[in-house]
């Protein structure tokens, strides 16, 4: 009976312990949440706002000066999740090909680049070279290649079983085919799991593009929302609204997309990670 | 993974017989495919490395560059070596207490979550963690600037004020502006980011460790805790390790989290090696290229030894490179 006891108290601090973690990382999202739709600015953590309104979101929606950055943040999401996915499938599929002549020349070709760099200076100049600087395709260039995706990618071609890249090859099906036909359609969770990583990673990118840009026109999102919070840089509004629920209401309008589309894709960013990292 | 080299090695070695030309047209279609990898890594990785050798020039948004030999490096440890210096005993700092304890506290978490028996609780919990990973730096730093900010919307200034702590609305800390306040509230908003996604890996390690383990220790008579401790907690040990290591490699990368929440008030205890390069390219009236690029190549170079350093520990621990 003793020992019952003692599992049931366990229990109950693990609960304990659940819950206070839980707490720690809702309250801040929390209140920022509440924040944004309160009238009026207050410090106190509420649990739902005392003076409620929309008209933080309205002034967001309303701001023609934050259009351009959005759409800017939506097509280079999308360009560099494609171009990326595009690159690491095909090169981490070239590097599985054991019997081609040159394999490990490519595979430390790439490697190198883990090992050394040239800097973020050096890389600026490249860049101004060719004509990527204040142009927001950079977020599409720089982000598109990314050799530890690539190896990733590798890794998970490697698990899909050598006789069946045979068995294409007798058929006579050209490396294009067995590429198109046998290894992308066995690799839709993989393609998802590390196209979400692009994703997230163009989307949230903040300091390439205060590195990059300073043309109003071709800045992101994350950059707008930023300098609206933290350089006073505030949209003017027709609304009484304080200035600390527009920049609540930024905040929420910054996250929400992936907020929204994060609970049907978590198990694929989960995936992600451990095709990386437990690979014994 | 070992079942599939031995297959195609086995099969290598007969298509080794022909000759190489033969070999190459064979796989001409691979070359084609990696044709693009191979344009961008040239361009985005290669090219930039052949510009480190303005590290030797003075190298001015006007004009030509100019050979100077070692001056910018001379400068670096001479005449700037105080910032200098500063940036990189910070990044090794920062780095180092954040690999540490965002780890320690993903550990803590993951053995938490191990001993959930009610699966939906635990569910609920792991989406929840993982949540703040998802944010960008961007939006972390600007929640808690206002979180922390003096302002009469800050939260905390504003509790300390409700609990007597602080006396007066102009005795408000401003808390990311203070040297004493900076690191630990930059590391603990590192922690309340980055714990959930540290998990993953170490519950990855735990679902896979042989239930007999605890089983055994139940004929035992071990307690919940005992096998957390003598259990659960070794099977980690490897685990952690791998994560330590493979992270070493990274330590001088540290970047973003400082830019977006530095201020020029804390540069003694928040400035890196890549905001001080930033600062010292992009926020100046007339930039030394050469100068941030020298600064570049030293951390370049460290960074290189670290990756060996961390690839050979790794060999050594656990029979295989990180590269």
């Amino acid at each position: 009976m003793g020992r019952k006891k003692k599992i049931h108290l366990f229990d109950v601090v693990n609960y304990i312990v659940f819950i206070l973690i839980g707490l720690i990382i809702i309250i801040p999202m929390w209140k920022v949440l509440v924040d944004s739709f309160n009238k009026v600015g207050v410090y106190q953590f509420q649990l739902f706002p005392s003076h409620p309104t929309i008209d933080g979101y309205k002034t967001i929606i309303e701001t023609e000066a934050l259009y351009r950055p959005f759409l800017n943040s939506i097509i280079t999401t999308i360009l560099g999740t494609l171009l990326g996915l595009v690159l690491c499938t095909l090169g981490g599929y070239v590097l599985v090909q054991f019997d081609m002549p040159g394999r490990n020349a490519f595979a430390y070709f790439l490697l190198f680049t883990m090992i050394f760099s040239g800097g973020m200076i050096p890389e600026y100049l490249v860049m101004r070279k060719i004509g990527l600087v204040n142009n927001m395709w950079i977020l599409v260039i720089k982000h598109g290649m990314n050799v530890y995706n690539l190896v990733l990618m590798r890794n998970f071609f490697e698990g899909i079983p050598g006789s069946l890249y045979e068995a294409a090859k007798i058929d006579g099906c050209s490396p294009m085919g067995i590429f198109f036909r046998i290894v992308l359609p066995l690799s839709k969770a993989a393609l998802a799991s590390i196209g979400l990583m692009f994703a997230v990673t163009v989307w949230n990118d903040y300091t390439t593009v205060k590195i990059y840009i300073t043309d109003p026109d071709q800045v992101n999102f994350q950059y707008k929302l930023r300098n609206m919070i933290m350089d006073g840089d505030t949209p003017t509004t027709s609304y009484q609204v304080s200035q600390n629920t527009l920049f609540n209401a930024g905040i929420i309008a910054a996250i929400l997309p992936f907020m929204m589309l994060y609970p049907f894709l978590q198990k694929y960013f989960v995936k992600g990670v451990n095709i990386g990292a437990v690979k014994e | 993974m070992s079942k599939k080299n031995v297959a195609l090695t086995s099969s290598g070695a007969e298509i080794r017989k022909k000759p190489l030309s033969l070999r190459i047209w064979n796989n001409r279609g691979y070359y084609v495919m990696f044709l693009p990898v191979l344009i961008f890594v040239l361009i985005l990785y290669y090219w930039p490395m052949l510009g480190v050798r303005y590290a030797f020039y003075e190298y001015k948004p006007v004009g030509t560059p100019t050979f100077v030999g070692l001056a910018n490096f001379e400068k670096m440890f001479g005449t700037n070596v105080k910032a200098f210096m500063t940036a990189f005993t910070n990044t090794l700092e920062l780095s180092i207490v954040r690999l540490l304890l965002t780890n320690l506290s993903a550990i803590i978490v993951s053995l938490f979550l191990n001993e959930m028996g009610n699966l939906f609780a635990k569910k609920t919990l792991q989406t929840i963690i993982y949540l703040p990973h998802f944010m960008s730096w961007a939006v972390v730093a600007s929640i808690f600037s206002l979180f922390l900010s003096p302002s009469s919307t800050g939260l905390v200034n504003g509790m300390l004020r409700e609990w007597g702590i602080l006396g007066d609305a102009d005795k408000n800390i401003y808390f990311l502006a203070n040297s004493d306040w900076w690191r630990p509230i930059f590391q603990g908003i590192n922690i309340w980011k980055e714990t959930g996604w540290g998990t993953i890996v170490f519950l990855a390690t735990l679902s896979g460790v042989n239930p007999e383990l605890y089983e055994a220790a139940d004929i035992d008579g071990a307690t919940r805790m005992q096998k957390m401790f003598y259990v659960t907690l070794p099977a980690l040990g490897s685990t952690i390790i791998t994560v330590l290591i493979l992270n070493l490699a990274k330590v001088l990368n540290m970047f973003e989290p400082v830019f977006v929440l530095y201020n020029n008030a804390v540069y003694d205890v928040a400035d890196v090696i890549s905001t001080y390069t930033y600062r010292q390219t992009f926020a100046i009236a007339l930039p030394n290229y050469g100068y941030t690029t020298a600064v570049g190549l030293f951390r370049s170079l460290v960074g290189c030894v670290l990756v060996l350093l961390s690839n050979w520990l790794s060999k050594k621990v656990r029979g295989r490179g990180i590269i």
